[in-house]
Formats: structure tokens, C-alpha cells, sequence
């Protein structure tokens, strides 16, 4: 009876609520199926305090070095504004941000429905 | 939108610095808007070639994070007959300055990078520049590195030395190709030979490095005979290698246009 009200009340807006949910749950499943595919050695956070900088990127498997350097060139930037440069599809990048997130190299940020990954530079050291 | 171009090499003594600063002016007199800037921050050399002295900052002082990059530009646009403009941002030459350059930790050159990076406003719709050029340390240091990673392209310089040779083809391999990078090699101090045909040559480079050439530079005692302190594209507008870079210049404008 109460969630009636809430959806009568505000149908969008709950739809809207769902809807972010299920992209987060989304990502999530990315992160799994990429994690399946890559075996775990790939995506095991720095044991030290490693930073994005040129040699970590060097070292880093191939599909993951082209998703961080294009963020580095962009600053910040949406899984879609990833894709367009590197001509992969969305999800993909989707999944390739998100373990870079995991590792530690990422910084991700949400804004409304929007995700937003970044590499912190000033903040450390 | 301008590009940012790196001039880089597997061993020193290759001629960067000679390649860098006569691109430079070669593009800046076609009346290209050009800034140049010394990266080899272990041996700078752009301050005493170019007679450039105390500039309100030092390109290390941007990389530390102490000054605007405005600040480090020189204007030496009257050098090259005011056709187009030319800037340089200097790496300080004290032997204090490269000391503490040399000393720096991950983090700070990851910061660092994220400076080469935006220097890229500088080149942006609004900014200033059509082109900035990178002088850079030869080899695998970290200062190269991320000049090779902020820029657009990057240049090569390479000889017939066999170590040089062999170190470059790795490079291009090893590191080049991993950062997907758009190269281009150039041949310097090459020996004339009449018995071979520039394009034997093109073929055996591109077999060899699987990079194309961008050209050709013969060995010039002229170069050695000016010891350093020549701006050819200034002084010397007629000289074969003043016509060389010309041509470098724009084969690098139609490859990038």
C-alpha cells in the first residue's frame, strides 16, 4: 500500500531511481565478466601506494594501458567519452574503468547519473 | 587545433636539439605560431644555444608547480624576421636546478605529466600556439617518456650507428608501440653515397624500424663548424640544411594536417 503512494506520488522519479540501479548493478557484472575473462592477476591492487604515472602504464596489460592513457589525455571523462576515443564499445570501457578503479590508478565520481573517472594527481604526495 | 610534437632518440648526439630548434623555425617562418621547449632537463642546452638568459621562470619551475607556463615564455620571434612566432620555455641549466630534477619520485613526475598535458591548452581553439615542440633526453628516462606521452607525434632522430640502430628499433618496439603513438624517424648524419637510391632507402628504414621516414639529413661540417650557436633557418636561409628542414617542416604539416 505505502509504495503505491510513493509510485503514484512520483512514478518518474522512482522509475528514474531504478533505472541508476540497475546501470550500477550493470557495471558491477562488467567488472565480473572482465575479471573472468583477464583471470585476476591483471586487476590485484598495487600492494604499494603506485601511482598512474608513465612506467605503471607501461606495465600494464594492453586493453587496459589504452583506456588509462586516453583518460590521462582527457583530464576526466564518462565511459562514453572514453569509447568515442577509443573506438571500443561503452561497456567495455565501462568494465576497463572500473578495474582501473579497483587497482587504484582511477578515481571515479558520480554526478547525477553520470560517472565520471579521473586520475588524482595533486592530492598525493 | 595545434599539435604538440616530441623530438626524441634512442642515444645522445643525434642532433635532437638541432632538429628541434630548426623545426621549430622553419614552421614559425612558414608564419606558424611555435613554441619550443626544453625537456632534457639532465643536460639543457636551449638556454646557452639560444642566449637566452634569466627568463621569469624555468620549465622546471611549471613541472614543480611554482609558476604559469605564460610565465616561462620567451618571445624570440625578432630571431626568425617576425614571420611567425616563436617561444621557448628553458630548463635551467644550474647545476643545482638539474640535481634536484634528477632526484624527483614517481609522484612527482606523475604530477609532471599531468603538466605536459595541459600544456595542451596552450594549443587548444583559443590558445596561442599552432605547435609545441618537445626537446627531450635520448632514452628511456622518465622526462622523455612523458613527453612522448603528452604529444601528438614524435619525431625520431636517429644515425647509421649500429648501437644507436639497434637501440632505436627496440624503442620503437618496446615503447612506442605499446603507447600507439604516431612516429616519424629521421635520418641524420647520413654519409653521402651516390650508389644509393633514396628510395632503397625508404624501403630499408621502413624494413628496419617499421616506421616511416620522414627524411633524409646529410652530415654537414657546416654544423660542426657553427658549434652550436647557428640557427640555420635564421642565419643561413640558403644552406642545403636549412632546405632540408624546410622540407622536414612540411612534410610534418601535410602528414598531420
Amino acid at each position: 500500500m505505502a509504495s503505491q503512494e510513493i509510485l503514484s506520488k512520483k512514478p518518474l522519479h522512482v522509475l528514474e531511481k531504478i533505472k541508476e540501479n540497475l546501470e550500477k548493478l550493470n557495471e558491477k557484472m562488467e567488472v565480473m565478466i572482465e575479471l573472468q575473462k583477464h583471470g585476476k592477476k591483471d586487476i590485484t591492487p598495487p600492494l604499494t601506494d603506485t601511482p598512474l604515472d608513465v612506467m605503471t602504464l607501461l606495465s600494464m596489460p594492453d586493453h587496459l594501458r589504452k583506456t588509462a592513457m586516453t583518460v590521462c589525455r582527457l583530464g576526466r571523462a564518462t565511459a562514453d567519452e572514453i569509447a568515442q576515443q577509443t573506438h571500443r564499445a561503452r561497456a567495455v570501457e565501462s568494465a576497463y574503468l572500473n578495474q582501473l578503479v579497483i587497482m587504484g590508478y582511477l578515481k571515479k565520481e558520480r554526478k547525477g547519473r553520470k560517472a565520471y573517472f579521473y586520475v588524482e594527481r595533486e592530492s598525493q604526495g | 587545433m595545434g599539435k604538440i610534437m616530441a623530438v626524441h632518440s634512442y642515444k645522445g648526439g643525434t642532433g635532437k636539439t638541432l632538429l628541434s630548434i630548426n623545426l621549430a623555425a622553419a614552421l614559425a617562418k612558414t608564419g606558424k605560431k611555435v613554441c619550443l621547449f626544453d625537456l632534457d632537463f639532465r643536460a639543457p642546452s636551449l638556454a646557452t644555444l639560444l642566449k637566452v638568459k634569466n627568463p621569469n621562470c624555468w620549465l622546471n619551475d611549471y613541472l614543480n608547480g611554482s609558476c604559469e607556463i605564460e610565465k616561462a615564455l620567451v618571445d624570440i620571434s625578432e630571431r626568425i624576421g617576425n614571420s611567425g612566432k616563436l617561444c621557448v620555455a628553458l630548463a635551467n641549466p644550474n647545476t643545482e636546478a638539474i640535481r634536484e630534477m634528477s632526484s624527483k619520485d614517481r609522484k612527482w613526475e606523475m604530477r609532471a605529466l599531468g603538466r605536459l598535458l595541459a600544456l595542451r591548452n596552450l594549443i587548444s581553439n583559443t590558445g596561442n600556439f599552432d605547435y609545441l615542440v618537445f626537446d627531450t633526453s635520448p632514452g628511456l628516462q622518465y622526462s622523455s617518456i612523458n613527453a612522448i606521452v603528452a604529444a601528438d607525434l614524435v619525431v625520431v632522430a636517429t644515425t647509421f650507428d649500429r648501437s644507436d640502430m639497434e637501440g632505436t628499433q627496440r624503442m620503437l618496439r618496446e615503447l612506442y608501440d605499446l603507447f600507439e603513438k604516431k612516429t616519424y624517424l629521421v635520418l641524420n648524419k647520413v654519409l653521402e653515397n651516390p650508389t644509393r637510391h633514396k628510395s632503397d632507402l625508404q624501403a630499408t628504414v621502413k624494413d628496419f624500424y617499421q616506421v616511416p621516414l620522414l627524411g633524409v639529413v646529410p652530415c654537414y661540417c657546416d654544423i660542426l663548424k657553427a658549434e652550436g650557436s647557428t640557427i640555420f633557418a635564421q642565419d643561413k636561409p640558403d644552406h642545403p640544411f636549412t632546405r632540408m628542414l624546410n622540407a622536414l617542416a612540411a612534410e610534418i604539416e601535410k602528414n598531420i594536417a
